[in-house]
């Protein structure tokens, strides 16, 4: 690679400028969760007297156990089974290519540009009718449905890239097509399938919509939900709101850098892809 | 074999096709249902044929919040977009080393906190005591400072940068990706002929992002015009109507007002917006290519 | 044709779920409120009360302890969520399979006509509240044309409120105010006093709407507040455009155009309203009782708190005040002991002192029972004597925004927030609020 020497130093420039700009609304929303919590901070400024206290206050009085076992409970049920449809799927899509799979292909596709907005008011009747209302259900269930346009296209990428002659060698070998998927595909899957799963995994914690539209008591939300319930709990102390916010947020950022490598990856590979 | 293989194919996709019908086709249907009706949700209802889409292209509140979407592109789209791929061009030198992970880390933070938060976070970063006055203040510019969401001028503008700041850290790390997969010969030739280095932006590394425009211009589009959480998290739509956004509309309208038809109504216009924004691009990406 | 089997298929799965489409939705009818023999009667068997109530707001928590104090087998469990989100959610948790037993609902909109509020009739009957105020009651009464105002008992409130003015005493005696304004011209004075002395004359936020307790005050002491009531409580042809409406939303935007309120207004919501003028920011400010405990305890002997002047010297007074009203689910399982607990917040002597202690408002029930008792010369004894002299004065009116459901979000927040920025006039502001109410009364 060629590079001038004034490019590499305007590049490092204006690069710190960016990430200063990308990390001052964090640190403000650190410096704010450290003032008193009596008090209506001003600005950007590191606290005098940092009262890392509040996060033990946001933590108790937000319910944030509950609120996270809520939200694991709802990860726990929407990545799985999304992972395990898509995976069938995709192999059939991809690797099967039934007659009438492009159709079906293309199906799935529209689903990928239907924004939920337009998807809620119906969806909130649905699960009344379902007697799931106010529950988890009522977003996990949709949940599955709406990635799964997302989660197939991915998973099919992926099997298309798989040669066919692995699963010519393991028929010639007497498998049947279930026993080739479980013993030859799924395991060279898995780098998909693992990326797949920390997407979902994010967009499902980070899911705001539905849960505030289909689960009336803010406990039994996704964190990000929940969040409208500690502007609420907290309307009249900003350090307060910022704590708990930021205490929501860092299990995503611990997942993000704990798996960012393959996160990253996942993402290129999805979006020029898809 | 082939008659098997159709069989087994389709058994397979049974499970997320049924998800798929279940959750997203079978509610849309029901949308277009609940669209010709006038219902409050609870009562009875009565077919009212196209007044709801009638009124949702009448409508000066509703058609000020499909405006504020499309200005929203502007911010989420645009800025992103082409921030992107200036910083990528520019970054492309630091690519390797501590300080370059650490930087796409940093960078792709904003995208990995939920919307809502970010709302948060900005919402007191804007507000008349916050950080975005405090720094114009002491750089001398304390003449700009007020409180940016409570001003109808800048409120639209505000909330959009939010999604800026989100947007711009995915854009930039797709792009350096793809400019590392752009041929290096091609940078060779150029600059052997002496191009300058916006001839070479223009000639070598904006065709060989093609792709990634074409899908980063639909992720972005798509996001401005199905903004809810920010908002929700910021304005809820003020000051005056400034910042209502179809989400926004819908949620009121079908929800505090109970007019179940008319938000359906929106909610399937919603969508057709967004598939008339979305399929020339892809039209265009694709025709690019051959 | 390779397409041809799968596309028939899903062309006739589509067919199938259009033709299911092509039903009506809903029109199920009213479901009927639970029919259970009513009675005055406590239950000993152990019972749970689910009470949806807003966030901010503790007075609930504090009635549900003491209740379970006194009667050890009633246990509560109560949800709370922000203002917005409750008056958005409360139809659909009335009408789910799991309503709570009681509701915290500001506005009634189409609940009674879709049967889904249980009407307390029978209890009014049974514990004889007709020695109750009746005038505290009949905003909470609905008739069989979905109007307020008369007909069946669906709500009691929680406390009754009353609003005025709080006076920051130590910036008034800087500008040698030494007594409350008695008449709008005297408030106007001070006003204007306050601005040339670089002091904010009105503390007020209007993020979320809150600077309508000035706006109405302003249109109450030119308005019959009959006509506002019957605006508020729909009756048919009363309209929001009246020449007094007009003038006291024109009056709003002059003290816009005067610099009177804060110049981030729309950034500001309730919270921070009340906290920068209990920190000393604002002359004055305008607010309600609930608000007084609090205010006192942060700015001790230094403010007052008085009712909204008239505009002729020794006219009536006209404020804003309403129940803090709940409605009782009528698809609880529990009616006779939720309507117990009701009865009880009444008229049990402790409960009644936690009410006034908790929101500073008149507890309601039965006048001639005896008043919780209050610190002398404290906010929340101005407050209760408030609260007398406007019913013995009769100008009491609801607060606009429980006039529909859309049209506090829809209309009066995001119109006042271009009033009081100068963006609109006052007749703008009038005829733009009531053009919505058309449309939402209609639609």
């Amino acid at each position: 690679m060629i590079v001038r020497r004034s490019e590499a130093v305007i590049g490092r420039i204006v690069l710190v400028v960016v990430l200063v700009l990308t990390l001052i609304p964090l640190l403000n929303m650190v410096s704010a969760a450290l003032q008193p919590a009596d008090t209506n901070p001003t600005g950007l400024a590191w606290p005098t007297d940092p009262q890392w206290g509040n996060f033990v206050t946001a933590f108790e009085t937000g319910n944030v156990w509950r609120l996270m076992g809520s939200s694991l409970f709802i990860v726990a049920f929407v990545v799985p089974v999304s992972l395990l449809f898509a995976t069938l799927a995709g192999y059939a899509l991809g690797n099967l290519r039934m007659r009438g799979g492009r159709f079906l292909f293309l199906f799935l596709i529209l689903g990928l540009t239907i924004p939920f907005e337009a998807l809620i008011i119906p969806l909130y009747y649905q699960s009344q009718a379902l007697g799931v209302l106010n529950t988890q259900w009522a977003v996990i269930l949709p949940l599955i449905g709406l990635y799964m346009p997302f989660s197939v296209v991915w998973m099919r990428a992926h099997f298309v890239g798989v040669p066919q002659e692995l699963s010519e060698a393991a028929r010639v070998d007497g498998a049947t097509t279930l026993q080739e998927f479980w013993r030859i595909q799924l395991p060279l899957a898995r780098p998909a399938l693992s990326a797949l799963a920390i997407l979902l995994f994010l967009w499902t914690w980070n899911q705001f919509l539905l849960p505030v539209v289909l689960i009336s008591d803010p406990l039994n939300r996704t964190v990000a939900g929940a969040l409208t319930f500690f502007q609420g709990q907290y309307y009249s102390s900003i350090p307060l709101l910022n704590a708990g916010a930021l205490i929501i947020i860092v299990p995503t950022i611990l997942v993000f850098v704990i798996f960012q490598r393959q996160f990253i990856q996942a993402l290129l590979q999805g979006a020029v892809k898809g | 074999m082939a008659r098997r293989g159709t069989l087994v194919g389709w058994l397979f996709a049974l499970p997320a096709l049924i998800a798929y019908l279940a959750f997203v086709i079978y509610p849309l249907l029901l949308g277009v249902q609940y669209s010709f009706y006038r219902w409050n949700g609870v009562g009875p209802s009565e077919w009212v044929g196209l007044a709801n889409y009638i009124r949702v292209f009448t409508d000066d509140t509703l058609l000020g919040s499909i405006r504020n979407a499309f200005v929203l592109i502007g911010f989420f789209t645009i800025i992103p977009v082409s921030a992107g791929l200036v910083l990528a061009t520019l970054i492309r030198s630091v690519r390797r080393g501590f300080f370059a992970s650490a930087s796409q880390t940093i960078l792709f933070l904003p995208q990995i906190i939920p919307l809502a938060a970010a709302g948060i976070a900005w919402s007191w970063m804007y507000a008349q005591t916050g950080a975005v006055n405090q720094i114009l203040n002491a750089v001398g510019l304390g003449f700009l400072a007020r409180p940016w969401l409570g001003d109808l001028q800048t409120a639209l503008p505000a909330v959009g940068l939010i999604g800026s700041w989100v947007l711009t850290g995915l854009c930039t790390v797709l792009f350096l990706t793809g400019i590392g997969k752009i041929d290096q010969s091609l940078y060779e030739a150029v600059r052997l002929d002496g191009a300058s280095w916006w001839r070479e932006f223009i000639t070598v590394t904006v065709p060989g992002l093609r792709q990634e425009i074409a899908v980063l211009v639909t992720i972005t589009i798509i996001a401005a015009l199905s903004s809810f959480d920010i908002i929700y998290t910021t304005t809820l739509g003020g000051p005056g109507r400034a910042t209502l956004v179809p989400g926004i509309s819908i949620y009121r309208i079908g929800f505090t007002q109970s007019e179940v038809g008319l938000a359906s109504a929106f909610g399937i216009v919603l969508m057709a917006l967004v598939l008339a924004c979305v399929l020339p691009i892809q039209r265009l990406a694709r025709a690019g290519e051959r | 044709m390779a397409l041809s089997r799968p596309l028939a298929l899903a062309a006739t799965t589509a067919v199938a779920m259009l033709a299911l489409a092509g039903c009506a939705p809903g029109g199920s009818g009213p479901a009927p409120t639970n029919s259970v023999e009513v009675s005055t009667e406590l239950t000993t068997e152990d019972v749970v009360l689910t009470i949806a109530d807003e966030t901010g707001f503790p007075l609930t928590d504090e009635l549900a302890a003491e209740f379970t104090k006194q009667y050890p087998n009633v246990t509560f469990n109560i949800t709370r969520d922000t203002f917005q989100n409750l008056t958005a959610n409360a139809p659909k948790l009335l009408a789910s399979d799991t309503p709570p037993d009681l509701i915290r609902l500001p506005t009634i909109g189409d609940t009674v006509k879709d049967g889904l509020l249980a009407n307390l009739d029978p209890w009014f009957d049974a514990y004889g509240w007709d020695t109750w105020s009746a005038a505290q009651l009949a905003p909470l009464r609905v008739n069989e044309d979905n109007v307020r105002g008369s007909g069946s008992l669906y709500q009691l409130g929680l406390g009754y409120s009353i609003t005025g003015i709080y006076m920051n005493t130590t910036l008034a005696d800087q500008l040698g105010i030494d007594a409350p304004p008695t008449t709008i011209a005297e408030l106007e004075e001070d006003l204007a006093l306050a601005k040339a002395a670089g002091i904010l004359p009105i503390m007020a936020g209007d993020k979320d709407g809150v600077v309508n307790f000035v706006v109405q005050a302003a249109m109450n002491q030119y308005n019959d507040p009959a006509e506002m009531m019957d605006w508020i409580l729909n009756v048919p042809g009363a309209t929001y455009d009246t020449p007094g409406n007009v003038q006291g939303a024109e009056l709003i935007r002059e003290w816009a155009d005067k610099g009177y309120f804060p110049s981030d207004i729309n950034a500001i919501d309730y919270a921070s309203f009340v906290s920068r003028f209990q920190g000393g920011e604002g002359l004055f400010t305008f607010n309600g009782n609930w608000a007084a405990a609090d205010t006192q305890a942060k700015m001790g002997e230094n403010v007052d708190f008085f009712l909204v002047p008239p505009v002729e010297e020794g006219g009536d007074h006209v404020a804003m005040g309403a129940a803090n009203s709940f409605s009782v689910a009528a698809g609880s399982k529990h009616l006779n002991e939720i309507v117990f607990f009701l009865n009880w917040i009444h008229t049990n002597d402790a409960a009644r002192q936690i009410v006034t202690d908790v929101t500073g408002a008149s507890p309601g029930g039965d006048p001639a029972q005896k008043q919780p008792e209050v610190a002398p010369g404290s906010l929340i004894e101005d407050a209760l004597a408030m609260s007398a002299q406007i019913a013995a004065e009769n100008g009491q009116v609801d607060f606009m925004a429980n006039a529909t459901a859309g049209i506090y979000a829809g209309a009066i927040i995001p119109e006042s927030q271009l009033l009081v920025t100068s963006q609109i006039t006052g007749d703008e502001f009038v005829k733009a609020v009531q053009a919505f109410y058309e449309q939402e009364l209609a639609g």
